[in-house]
């Protein structure tokens, strides 16, 4: 499957390339807050600042000290992370709800940062990218974003950390009790997710080459990954990657015509997902399974 | 046999606004020994326990393992140094299974990698008699069984004191007999035990010594003889009449 | 000139109050976080326009129209849909209010279009001068009508059988329905109630403010600053907490920019999530 992904570009239309790099960048996404809410629990509903952080900084040191892409990409998702772990400091002491609307101010509060330092982010004009075309090549960088997003999920499922997040996500005093540094887990786990965000940030900077802050902090941004996390299966691996693979299929084929019904859509799946499937997707497939 | 000095808290202070829960409270627990603590509902057994587990942190007053100061300590350091809990309402990882919740503790509490904590949870479940159920959830078992699996996570931390929150509310007599047969067996293996119980055939037969609280305070200490004929411990449970 | 721009955000303060009750009321009793909060000023405030523009009736007057159909409306809303969840976890309840927040404004938006709508009836440009200053005459009344209705829900809350019972249940459910209280109807009558006062307070809004559709969201994280500062689930303390907001508005949007609202707005709710979760008068409900 990943050999055949890696294949692919060299011989689809622009119209295909285009759609599978959006699709990779969904499941990166989707991947990086399941890696904070799927397995700890923590609802962050400002997620998309980690992304847009990623985006502005790579965009700004490209731009203004000349750093090259790779780099630059590089230094956007260190600082991304750094400011989950100075955030999360704070409002991590705070219950569900509390952290949830916490974080969704703060993604607000960087959208207007970002349009009022107009010497550094260009903005409400918008920062402008050195340009490069080679759309193959960001189908590439999507690509191995995907692979780092679910190479880390695997690695929380396997290792010694992610026993601690999920017995967080589970009993967060009782994991307290047995032994977990909980403030400290929730805190790397939180600072790893946004490290994700912020390289895909940095990679959708440089392949739209113009960025927005209203684009870049779109708080649409942070619903689509948390229903597509949630819908294909909130904790596990493979549910990011079903979750947003069916859901950017179905934008794509709603969004064009049919722009508020797709969200009304994206609406009823929530409250579906809620009431009916709280695992989700793969998790309604695992109880099939069990049940035989 | 010399008595030493494992757990110590010295005039242990905890209130909540106005309400005094814990009112200078020592507490003396002596290596290898089993303790019981008894009291009224409401009278701070439970938040003596916390404080001790770093759940909370007292208004005044110490607390002391191995005669070093752990009053302020975050509830994972003093879990990994030697002192587990059970809680009165069990809480365990109902996602994970009966194995992966013992991992946990052995993975944290003990410290261990993840092969040998597998290992030490498949020996810890099976000394609670939980061996056949290891890859259960456990919203599926029986009370007493997810008693022991409360106990089993306890151990798996391999701790030199227990704090036990009333372990056997709700078993039957006979499963409050096994119960007491493997505590017995958990404080063979040199395991100091402090337990909360209000099943007193329980307390008299297991502990050696009892302290009672109430409203706070400590009001008796001694062996349950002693404490059984304490007009003080009379009065708190039955009232002046009963004196 | 300041004592302008103080009362200025005073007048506004007494609305954004109006519109954060609701929302504490309901966290203060279901302990939900009710992200369709939004869409009940939206479309108590749609309310009013239709009325005004359909049917030419005076804003003022279509306020218990409002109260009444967004009463309905969250009590069906909470009777069927939420009450669903109300044992699960809270991140739960968060989605699915979220989710219900989706649809309710994108239909809105399907239904309405996107436009800025305005209701100006001809007075609505009058002020009020005295001394030097100037108070359109529709924010004095929606001002003063707003004060209104936080009292009154005070009141109820207070001094009728029912509003005994919400209390009783916000405190403890099981010590509640001991006493006879059963909380499955009190749950619908609150989250009714709170709706009907935020279809209030949307309606009272649309009388200063362009309607349309999306205009919930801002609203929302507003309520939350408001009810975070003034303490979850206390009434008077929404009423401080859209004090504090209306004024520091008004001081930064004069001052210094619009722009900056939230990035303060934020920076004041960390301090207060971390120094002081339970709210200015230490009466907020933190657990």
């Amino acid at each position: 499957m990943v050999v055949l992904l890696a294949i692919v570009p060299i011989d689809i239309s622009g119209y295909w390339l285009r759609l599978i790099t959006f699709i990779f960048m969904w499941i990166g996404l989707a991947g990086s807050i399941n890696l904070i809410t799927g397995y700890t629990g923590y609802l962050d509903f400002g997620h998309v600042a980690f992304f847009g952080i990623g985006a502005y900084v790579t965009g700004i040191v490209m731009l203004k000290l000349g750093i090259p892409f790779f780099p630059a990409m590089f230094i956007g998702a260190v600082i991304s992370g750094i400011m989950a772990v100075v955030v999360g400091i704070p409002t991590m002491r705070l219950k569900g709800a509390y952290f949830a609307i916490a974080m969704l101010v703060f993604a607000e509060g960087m959208k207007q940062v970002a349009l009022v330092l107009e010497g550094i982010t260009g903005g409400g004009n918008g920062l402008s990218l050195p340009i490069y075309t080679n759309y193959t090549f960001f189908y590439y960088c999507m690509f191995g974003a995907v692979l780092l997003t679910v190479g880390t999920t695997y690695w929380f499922e396997r290792s010694k950390f992610g026993f601690a997040l999920m017995a967080i996500r589970e009993g967060e005093l009782a994991a307290e009790v047995s032994g977990v540094n909980t403030f400290y887990c929730k805190l790397v786990a939180f600072g790893i997710s946004a490290f994700v965000a912020g390289i895909i940030g940095g990679i959708y900077a440089y392949w739209m080459t113009f960025l927005y802050p209203g684009d870049a902090f779109n708080v649409l941004t942070t619903v689509h990954m948390i229903v597509m996390a949630f819908f294909g299966g909130a904790g596990t691996l493979l549910g990011p990657i079903i979750g947003a693979s069916l859901l950017a299929i179905i934008e794509e084929l709603l969004w064009a015509e049919f722009r508020y019904t797709y969200l009304i859509i994206v609406g009823f799946i929530v409250v579906i997902v809620v009431l009916y499937i709280p695992r989700g997707i793969v998790g309604l497939v695992r109880e099939k399974v069990l049940a035989k | 046999m010399i008595a030493i000095e494992i757990l110590r808290t010295e005039r242990a202070t905890k209130k909540f606004g106005d309400l005094t829960a814990l009112d200078a409270v020592d507490v003396t627990l002596d290596k290898g020994v089993i303790l019981g603590m008894i009291g009224p509902n409401g009278s701070g057994k439970t938040t003596l326990f916390n404080v001790i587990s770093g759940i909370y942190t007292p208004a005044s007053g110490e607390v002391r393992y191995k005669g070093q100061k752990i009053t302020k300590k975050k509830p994972h350091f003093i879990c990994r140094i030697g002192i587990a809990r059970t809680f009165q309402v069990v809480q365990p990882f109902s996602q994970m299974t009966v194995l992966e919740n013992v991992v946990v503790s052995a993975l944290y509490g003990k410290g261990l990698g993840l092969k040998d904590a597998r290992e030490k949870g498949e020996e810890v479940l099976e000394f609670v008699g939980l061996k056949e159920k290891i890859h259960s959830l456990p919203d599926n078992m029986t009370t007493p069984d997810r008693r022991r699996l409360e106990l089993a996570r306890a151990l798996a931390t391999e701790p030199e004191v227990i704090l036990l929150d009333e372990t056997m509310a709700g078993l039957t007599p006979a499963e409050i007999e096994e119960v007491l047969g493997l505590l017995r067996d958990v404080n063979k293996r040199g395991i100091t035990i402090f337990m909360v119980e209000h099943i007193m055939r329980a307390v008299m037969t297991l502990c050696e010594r009892i302290i009672v609280l109430n409203y706070g305070r400590k009001i008796a200490e001694g062996t349950p003889e002693e404490v059984a004929e304490n007009k003080e411990v009379i009065k708190a449970y039955l009232g002046d009449r009963y004196v | 000139m300041f004592a302008q721009v103080l009362l200025d955000g005073v007048l506004m303060g007494g609305i954004y109050a109006s519109f954060a009750v609701g929302f504490s009321l309901i966290f203060g009793v279901l302990r939900i976080i009710n992200i369709v909060h939004g869409e009940f000023i939206m479309i108590g405030a749609f309310i009013t326009y239709w009325l005004y523009k359909i049917c030419g009736i005076d804003p003022f007057l279509t306020i218990p129209a409002a109260f009444i159909l967004l009463f309905v409306f969250g009590f069906l809303l909470q009777r069927y849909v939420i009450n669903r969840i109300i044992e699960a976890p809270e991140i739960m309840s968060l989605l699915l209010t979220f989710g219900l927040s989706l649809i309710i404004a994108n239909i809105a938006l399907l239904a309405w279009k996107g436009d800025y709508r305005l209701v100006n009836p001809e007075y609505a440009g009058a002020n009020f001068n005295f001394a030097t200053f100037t108070i359109p005459y529709v924010r004095l009344a929606t001002f003063i009508f707003a004060l209104v209705a936080v009292a009154g829900l005070q009141l109820f809350l207070q001094r009728t059988d029912i509003g005994r019972a919400i209390r009783a249940t916000s405190q403890s459910k099981d010590g509640a329905r001991l006493q006879g209280v059963s909380p499955a109807p009190i749950y619908a009558i609150t989250f009714g109630l709170g709706a009907a006062v935020t279809g209030v307070a949307g309606s009272l809004l649309s009388m200063s403010f362009s309607v349309f559709p999306a205009m919930g969201g801002d609203y929302l994280l507003f309520s939350f600053f408001i009810v975070v500062v003034g303490g979850m689930g206390h009434i008077p303390g929404g009423l401080a907490g859209g004090f504090i907001l209306g004024i520091l508005q008004s001081l930064i949007t004069n001052y210094v920019s619009a722009g900056l609202t939230y990035v303060v707005m934020f920076c004041i709710l960390y301090f207060v999530l971390i120094f002081r979760p339970a709210g200015i008068f230490g009466k907020g409900i933190v657990e």
